[in-house]
């Protein structure tokens, strides 16, 4: 299998704190991947350099070939639109926008038929069962709705990788499970490779591969 | 620019979008009316010269009669040489020119203010052509008159009747209204100019206080190119001396008082404060706005929004509000515009220039030309406030988002 992100000696420091300390990784295309750490730790740094939200002190990511450390800002923002997805734990959806257009917000910049991004926001509002909420605004959804909406978003530019930093941290546990029932069948069915960032030991149980961290190291 | 994307914001996030949109239009409609106003007075003070069709009058001052017997010369208006008046029509910038002779008639049953001018010149006097309400205009040569309207009433004086004036016979050719003209240059017997020249040199008293020749005259009616009044007005007292009075839309535009018409410079001084302050207002609440929203502006840039993609948006919502803002200032400047229309102003008119001698009873009382201000908002400054706000949008939009837009997304959504 290839590799489809590589991660060479990376760090990150923040004035005096050096938050990520000469990480080295791989993630295989269609793996499913856990970083998993207390807090505090420096996964979610760590995950938001892999995905290029934040530039390394020192260190490469490619992802797919694509050297994204070199990238400069404008660049990385298009490559997100057109590789990345991403799901984060405060769901960051737009709270003016109904679902289907925060569905549809990563193809807002592109020039295209109205119609056709709402066809392809349905689509994958179906997927995630929630159609008929795409009128509605984040405001009047659950949390568990929210995330739905959110991952598919993050599935709207038919990406390489999903980043999903603490998906299920805002959830019930029920929801929970489902949300990862969500993430499993799209890494299966799919074979979309996904990072997660999570410190549910149960979640991160049923993932194939876990990286865990402390104190800014990978340390098994 | 995404429009759906635009519309919602400025939709469920009224009370930031109506705040930005009213501070702007507050400041349009305050910078529109300033200017409307101070054109209104500008307007209202060029109403008595405009009526008679006249940039400018001039009239030489000169010594009070010393008997008020038969026709005289009031002291405001004594003898322009025929060579001053040669010398004044060829200066540059003049581009329409008449000449009139007022006289005070004393004789022996009644006063009589008389006019003489030039029937067939437009400029001046000859604007009472419109005014005649009975009978025809005056006619060259023919010892014609025309009576005032509430002269002829006071001395039952009809069409065709003679009267006598100066010891001169006059047929009477019309009546004519100069109350529906202007204050200027109303008299009570109009005559053709070489009439009251000749009436003027034969009388001892005028001659006594200013010499008369049978080509001068004793008041000037100027049209001129607006933008050399002032030159012009050096270049007559050069030929005149010092001692003489030229009425411009100036002058009455002084007389009026008004902290709007004293000049253009309070208007423009207070247009730029209230620019400023209105500029000042949107960035502060555009710049409250955007911090409102660092999180969303994180989210665009994650899911893949570049900078410009996040100008652009931003941009396009302060446009659009501050187009809204222009066009809403219009409005309110519409409707102050139209109140402020109902204000009467009285333009008073200078004493030399009221024919009406003022030992007479109500000679001395004030003159007034009394109308209501002329506000009106030019297609020129609607264009120009619309465009003002559209530019103050993008210029506030341009600038706050091209510096919310390099935030790092990464910094703003792990803060949540």
């Amino acid at each position: 299998m290839n590799n489809i992100l590589t991660a060479a000696n990376l760090n990150k420091r923040f004035d005096d704190l050096q938050v990520v300390k000469d990480v080295s990784l791989t993630i295989k295309k269609g793996e499913f991947m856990g970083l998993v750490g207390k807090s505090g730790s420096g996964k979610t740094t760590l995950l938001s350099i892999l995905s290029g939200l934040e530039q390394p002190t020192s260190g490469t990511v490619s992802i797919n070939g694509t050297l994204i450390t070199d990238a400069s800002e404008n660049e990385l923002a298009v490559f997100r639109r057109e590789k990345l997805g991403f799901v984060f734990q405060s769901f960051h959806l737009i709270p003016t926008l109904s679902a289907w257009e925060n569905v549809a917000l990563p193809l807002f910049p592109i020039k295209m038929d109205n119609e056709i991004r709402k066809k392809r926001a349905m689509k994958l509002l179906s997927q995630m069962e929630i159609d008929h909420r795409a009128e509605h605004r984040p405001s009047t959804l659950s949390g568990g709705e929210k995330q739905r909406v959110a991952i598919a978003r993050a599935l709207v530019n038919h990406p390489e990788i999903i980043f999903a930093d603490e998906p299920t941290g805002n959830l019930d546990s029920e929801t929970s499970g489902a949300i990862m029932n969500i993430l499993k069948h799209l890494h299966k069915e799919n074979g979309l490779s996904i990072l997660m960032v999570t410190h549910d030991q149960d979640l991160a149980a049923s993932i194939d591969r876990i990286i865990r961290m402390k104190d800014g190291k990978v340390v098994s | 620019m995404n429009l759906r994307y635009l519309g919602k914001e400025l939709y469920h996030r009224k009370r930031r979008a109506l705040t930005a949109v009213f501070s702007l239009a507050v400041g349009i409609a305050i910078l529109i009316t300033i200017n409307a106003l101070s054109k209104a007075y500008n307007e209202a003070a060029r109403m008595p010269l405009k009526e008679i069709d006249t940039d400018m009058i001039v009239q030489r001052a000169g010594n009070v009669p010393e008997n008020l017997v038969g026709p005289v010369f009031a002291c405001s208006a004594v003898t322009i040489k025929k060579n001053e008046v040669d010398q004044i029509r060829r200066l540059q910038g003049i581009q329409g020119f008449g000449q009139a002779l007022l006289l005070w008639v004393f004789d022996e049953e009644r006063f009589t203010i008389v006019l003489g001018f030039d029937p067939e010149n437009p400029v001046g006097p000859g604007t009472l052509r419109s005014q005649v309400t009975q009978g025809r205009f005056l006619e060259k040569g023919k010892n014609q008159a025309l009576a005032e309207v509430s002269y002829a009433k006071n001395y039952n004086i009809q069409i065709g009747d003679k009267v006598t004036v100066g010891g001169k016979v006059y047929q009477i050719s019309g009546i004519v209204d100069a109350s529906r003209a202007t204050k200027i240059a109303v008299a009570n017997i109009y005559l053709d100019m070489d009439d009251a020249q000749k009436m003027a040199k034969e009388s001892k008293q005028v001659q006594n206080v200013s010499p008369f020749e049978s080509k001068d005259a004793n008041i000037l009616f100027i049209k001129a190119n607006p933008k050399q009044i002032d030159t012009l007005a050096r270049s007559i007292k050069g030929i005149m001396g010092e001692k003489i009075s030229i009425a411009t839309s100036a002058s009455f535009l002084k007389h009026l008082g008004s902290l709007f018409a004293l000049s253009d410079k309070f208007s423009l001084a207070t247009s730029l404060i209230a620019l400023v302050i209105t500029i000042l207002i949107v960035l502060k609440t555009m710049a409250g706005n955007l911090a409102e929203r660092e999180n969303e502006i994180g989210i665009l840039k994650a899911v893949g929004w570049s900078n410009k993609d996040v100008v652009i948006q931003l941009s396009g919502e302060s446009i659009i509000q501050c187009l809204a803002g222009g066009i809403l200032g219009l409005i309110f400047s519409l409707v102050a515009a139209s109140l402020l229309g109902l204000i009467q102003v009285n333009i008073p008119i200078p004493w030399e220039m009221s024919p009406t001698p003022h030992f007479l009873p109500g000679g001395g009382d004030p003159v007034f030309k009394t109308l209501q201000l002329p506000v009106t908002i030019s297609w020129r400054l609607a264009a120009f406030s619309i465009i003002l706000s559209t530019t103050i949008g993008a210029v506030t939009g341009g600038l706050l988002s091209r510096h919310i837009s390099r935030i790092k997304p990464s910094e703003v959504l792990k803060n949540e």
